[in-house]
């Protein structure tokens, strides 16, 4: 038994390092990069691999120079605004068929509806979308975009918000009844401070998941009036002259926003991805 | 903890209201249908949009019957897009499923300390949270030809001599873009299996090793078991995904060199933002609908899902 655990150990800790190794580059590779100045772009042909001389040069250019904030601006609005909408409509539906007596087969319905959603390809919906919102005169406008986020993130929303909400025992609902509340007052007080942190966790998945749509910002909007950050990092991609601190510096911007929102989320990000069918712990 | 509200409402009474309904019913009915009703003409409007426009002429919006389905169907690069989607999705999912699990076994046989195990779960979630256009662009400055790190780090170590051109040749560029899938979601795997791995009761681990079972076969018999479903769950999950690839492939070849990494998502984006034919976009996208809620149905028939 000791001897297998040690040899577990011996065989276990180089192929981690080496997976570590390989996995841990490319993002190391993206940040020395988005450190290096022009000149040290211009002055090797092969490239360094630790920056000479570290420098902000290039996010400074990106977000002030070229006027990119206004992008990362409209992505937190956009983003903000999604997360709002979505947590209210998924409120709206999964409070009914958690907490009222629904029947069955609606629940189900409801919920199977929902996972459908994950399996649809955007960009089969993007086409009937884009004819709609150029009918509404919402092209280029973000609007649009928080409109369609809302309707992408709301089944995932439904999943994770139906596991709180079951978690809240009926008993504390009813004894508020008992003592006179309201639906309504019952739920603000009683239900919702019961799962406020799993609803920050939701929101918090949702901002992340709206933060890093490409798509639909792509086709939707057109001008920095708006066009969100993704979009904008893709223009630093697929121009002409490639810049490469600048582009890495854009891309760095885009990762860091939802990496430290992920990490603040943690305990649910996996059952985000998997709406809510893994739980950890 | 689901199960809370299953014991107390098919009990319920249906007694009261004139429609049979109890008060508490209806207060879910008020507040259910609205809400759903909105988002069912949301979700359907456009579906009927797409219907519409699939039996129309692209300029002039006459009635052209099944003629957009035919020209689509009749477009062989349709058929090269769902080759290369199937070659993307041979590609992936096996190496993404067998590292994350060989990740997931190593790391539960050997780390004990939770510290350690906390700095793995969030290198872990690192690539998953990355937005596809970043992860992009990460790949641009490996793959590149002339400021792409790989090439340089390949030739420094003497392996090769001259530069490759990774993402402008076929075959290098399809397995550039699929190593990009494959670094961003072998981590999720991982995840998943290794949360999976945790649940395995101990009293059964112990037990077979009291008995003598080796590594292989307490995986074999005791894990392995355990695993299934979420292994079905992934390949739900990914396959979902894989069906939607776009942003960084978008990024990193376009679909190019021709059209050999031009998945379906990109076939799709290109028949209706770079040709503009919109009945034939709309065609496609009605027959991708169409066929993927069939696919949908028939996995989540296999999915051991708590529905409710």
């Amino acid at each position: 038994m000791r001897g297998r655990a040690l040899l577990w150990r011996v065989v276990a800790l180089p192929v981690l390092v080496a997976f570590g190794l390989v996995y841990l580059f490319p993002l190391y590779w993206l940040v020395a990069t988005s450190l290096k100045g022009q000149g040290e772009l211009l002055g090797h042909i092969v490239p360094t691999l630790v920056p000479q001389a570290p420098t902000l040069e290039a996010f400074h250019t990106v977000l002030v120079e070229k006027g990119n904030w206004k992008l990362l601006r409209n992505s937190v609005l956009v983003c903000g605004a999604t997360v709002l909408t979505t947590l209210t409509l998924g409120l709206l539906i999964t409070y009914p068929i958690t907490r009222l007596p629904v029947s069955r087969r609606l629940r189900v319905g409801v919920l199977n509806w929902a996972l459908s959603l994950r399996f649809l390809p955007p960009v089969a919906v993007v086409v009937p979308y884009f004819g709609v919102v150029r009918t509404l005169q919402l092209y280029d406008n973000p609007l649009a975009l928080v409109f369609i986020y809302t309707l992408f993130n709301l089944p995932f929303s439904i999943w994770m918000l139906k596991s709180f909400l079951a978690e809240v025992p009926l008993e504390l609902e009813e004894a508020a009844f008992v003592d006179g509340a309201t639906r309504p007052v019952s739920f603000f007080r009683v239900v919702l401070p019961l799962i406020a942190p799993g609803l920050l966790a939701a929101g918090i998945i949702i901002f992340a998941f709206a933060w890093s749509e490409f798509l639909f910002a792509l086709i939707l909007t057109q001008t920095p009036r708006a066009q969100t950050f993704p979009v904008g990092v893709q223009a630093f991609v697929t121009q002409f002259n490639l810049i490469w601190n600048e582009m890495a510096a854009a891309g760095l911007i885009a990762l860091l926003v939802p990496l430290i929102l992920m990490i603040l989320a943690r305990r649910y990000v996996l059952a985000g991805l998997t709406f809510g069918v893994i739980r950890e712990k | 903890m689901a199960n809370l509200g299953d014991s107390m409402h098919p009990a319920l009474p249906r007694k009261g209201g004139r429609g049979g309904l109890s008060r508490q019913e209806r207060l879910a009915y008020w507040m259910l249908f609205p809400v759903l009703g909105v988002i069912f003409c949301v979700v359907t409007y456009p579906f009927a949009v797409a219907l519409v426009q699939s039996v129309t002429a692209t300029r002039g919006g006459k009635f052209v019957g099944l003629l957009n389905y035919q020209s689509s169907l009749e477009n062989p690069l349709l058929y090269a897009s769902l080759k290369q989607t199937a070659i993307y999705a041979a590609i992936v999912l096996p190496l993404e499923i067998v590292l994350g699990l060989l990740l997931a076994l190593l790391v539960h046989r050997t780390v004990r300390s939770s510290w350690l195990k906390l700095v793995l779960y969030l290198l872990a979630i690192t690539p998953i949270v990355i937005p596809p256009v970043a992860v992009g662009v990460i790949f641009r400055l490996i793959y590149a030809p002339n400021y792409g790190v790989l090439n340089h780090l390949l030739i420094m170590a003497g392996w090769i001599h001259q530069e490759i051109n990774w993402l402008g040749q076929p075959y290098t560029a399809m397995l550039a873009v699929a190593s990009v899938d494959i670094w961003q979601w072998t981590p999720f795997v991982y995840l998943v299996l290794f949360a999976g791995l945790q649940t395995v009761p101990r009293e059964s681990v112990e037990a077979a090793q009291v008995d003598g079972a080796t590594s292989w076969s307490q995986f074999w018999h005791i894990e392995l078991p355990y695993l299934r479903p979420l292994l079905l769950l992934i390949l739900f999950f990914r396959l979902a995904d894989v069906l939607r690839v776009f942003d960084h492939v978008f990024i990193l070849t376009g679909g190019g060199p021709g059209t050999t990494t031009q998945l379906l998502s990109l076939y799709l984006y290109r028949i209706a933002f770079k040709f503009f034919d919109t009945g034939e976009a709309a065609a496609l996208a009605v027959m991708v609908m169409v066929g993927i809620s069939l696919l949908y149905s028939f996995i989540t028939r296999l999915l051991p899902l708590e529905r409710d």
